[in-house]
């Protein structure tokens, strides 16, 4: 594949990486420590005929960028956990109504307004069900300034690929970061594009929801000349609200199944210094996401140094959880730690995975970084 | 060359960031590895801020400068010195802007204190307050001889728009002069 190299943050990463993969629309309301994908996107959306609005609240923010969704276009919100809160609702009606969306949420500090220009991955557990109701959440997670790239590219496609809200998360760490990012050419990410799927027969028989029970909806954009419905409520193949009983059934176990009946299309790890294992006593399996992932590679480094033999496994999709591969090396390697900057969302996964409950964990909830000295640390005292 | 970690310290508004970025964009532009971070607080102005800067030839993956681990800081403001001087290493050097930063008798036994008006210089013998933050990417690189200065002022004329090129660059010649008067005191 060809490459280049951005000089650029994380933050501003993503929003050139959303334009280069199509999207024309933003909507959102600035909030440290997402403010930066908001800003750089308003410079760059305008120059292509696209659009870029600043909102009166994180609410409206979403509602347009559901909107131009609606319409047909690729479209973005970036927020941060507060905004996502207040988001919730809305991220709600694009799971049912089936928009495809991408969200960037630059995680801070929480619980509510928290730490604002701190680090933080509280927002684990809140992207799998920010809002009420069965759906099932495909979120990715950039452990690199690369990846910002990279993980908004793919967002964009999968949000296409399954008609629905996708979720990149970033943290402070990784958005405010300045440094080389090697990524793909312009040209290799439009050549990887698979546009939306469109129904082109007979306007009377289009039905938008009425598709095989593992499948998308087929939405075509507003205003050319197919006529549906969207609501909240459940509703029929042509978006109209029902209540009739196998209808509901079917549209919600539809909601579960589109996703989680093709992981295998949305898994993507990072198996770092991992190939060497064996299952022998004395491994070290540290499992980490995001910029904490930067600590546990230097970790990794020194871990070995000292005789340790340590890997990492990071999962770049969190949501759906790449269930086969974490259960692989947990059942080979007896010495796993969870490292996270919360307290244990991702480890709780690990566990009910991997159905052991010795995973040992380090976690940090006071807005500042993990270093690679108290990953050492944390394991020559546990194991 | 091992890792280089340098950290400016200053607060909000001064533009101690653009120095960090340029120092990581000049090392990759030589074909080595830059990261910069920057941590500050949600004070829009006059909180303490700190940029941290690692160089190296091999792949740098955690972007933070560990305490104890630092070769080089610059600091303009008493708060920030005080937060963040003790990622400093023992024998250390620590450059201050003494109107602004007074350091123990404690400090100058552990660390290797300089003392350069950096504001003074840029506000009154360039005339424009902002190149101060050119003034101490200068400095930096003088003490730790991390970059080839052309390739550094290349990307530093860069990132700033034509017409300041003359005052940028005569904040460099000065950071640079007295860095190098400096350090012959010091006999370094």
């Amino acid at each position: 594949m060809e490459t280049r190299d951005i000089i650029s943050t994380g933050n501003d990463l993503a929003a050139i990486a959303a334009v280069d993969a199509g999207c024309m629309f933003f909507g959102g309301y600035p909030i440290t420590p997402s403010s930066e994908v908001m800003q750089t996107i308003s410079d760059l959306l305008p120059k292509i005929g696209g659009v870029c609005i600043q909102m009166e609240d994180e609410i409206a923010g979403v509602a347009v960028a559901i909107g131009a969704g609606m319409a047909g276009h690729r479209t973005m919100t970036a927020t941060s956990g507060p905004g996502i809160s207040l988001k919730a609702e809305n991220l709600g009606l694009a799971q049912m109504c089936e928009v495809p969306l991408v969200v960037v949420n630059v995680m801070r500090g929480g619980p509510s307004t928290g730490l604002p220009t701190r680090v933080s991955q509280g927002d684990v557990r809140q992207a799998k069900n920010p809002s009420h109701g069965d759906y099932r959440s495909i979120t990715l997670c950039a452990g690199s300034l690369a990846e910002c790239y990279t993980e908004t590219v793919r967002a964009f496609n999968l949000a296409d690929r399954f008609m629905q809200p996708v979720f990149v998360l970033l943290d402070e760490t990784i958005g405010h970061m300045h440094g080389k990012a090697v990524v793909p050419t312009v040209e290799e990410v439009k050549k990887a594009i698979v546009p939306r799927k469109k129904f082109t027969g007979a306007p009377e028989e289009y039905r938008p929801y009425g598709v095989g029970a593992d499948e998308p909806a087929v939405l075509n954009p507003m205003f050319e000349g197919y006529r549906y419905h969207y609501t909240g409520l459940h509703h029929d193949a042509k978006g109209f609200p029902t209540e009739e009983i196998e209808t509901c059934r079917k549209l919600i176990q539809r909601l579960e199944d589109k996703v989680m009946m093709h992981t295998d299309e949305l898994e993507l790890n990072e198996e770092f210094m991992l190939d060497d294992m064996t299952g022998e006593e004395g491994e070290v399996l540290i499992i980490a996401y995001g910029s904490v992932s930067l600590a546990a590679k230097e970790s990794i480094r020194h871990l070995r140094a000292a005789g340790i033999k340590a890997g990492l496994f990071r999962p770049l999709t969190l949501w759906p959880s790449p269930e086969k591969s974490i259960r692989k090396y947990t059942d080979m390697i007896k010495n796993v730690l969870c490292v996270e900057l919360n307290i244990r969302q991702y480890t709780e996964e690990v566990e009910r995975v991997s159905s052991r409950l010795d995973i040992q964990g380090l976690f940090k909830v006071n807005g500042r970084p993990i270093s690679p000295h108290e990953i050492v640390s944390k394991v020559k005292e546990v194991f | 060359m091992a890792r280089t970690l340098m950290r400016f310290t200053g607060v909000g508004g001064q533009g101690v960031l653009l120095a960090g970025e340029i120092f990581a964009a000049a090392k990759i532009k030589a074909g080595g590895h830059g990261l910069k971070t920057a941590t500050y607080t949600s004070q829009v102005r006059g909180g303490p801020t700190v940029v941290d800067i690692t160089l190296d030839d091999e792949e740098i993956f955690y972007p933070y400068a560990n305490d104890g681990e630092i070769d080089f800081m610059l600091s303009v403001a008493q708060a920030s010195y005080n937060l963040f001087k003790n990622g400093v290493s023992e024998g250390g050097t620590i450059v201050v802007e003494p109107n602004l930063v007074h350091p123990t008798d404690e400090d100058r036994k552990r660390w290797n204190i300089v003392e350069i008006p950096i504001i003074t210089i840029a506000k009154d013998e360039i005339g424009n307050v902002i190149t101060q933050s050119v003034v101490a990417l200068a400095i930096a690189n003088t003490f730790m001889k991390a970059l080839d200065d052309e390739l550094l002022r290349g990307v530093m004329l860069s990132k700033v728009p034509a017409k300041v090129h003359d005052v940028n660059n005569k904040a460099y010649d000065l950071g640079k002069k007295y860095a190098l008067e400096a350090m012959a005191k010091l006999g370094m």
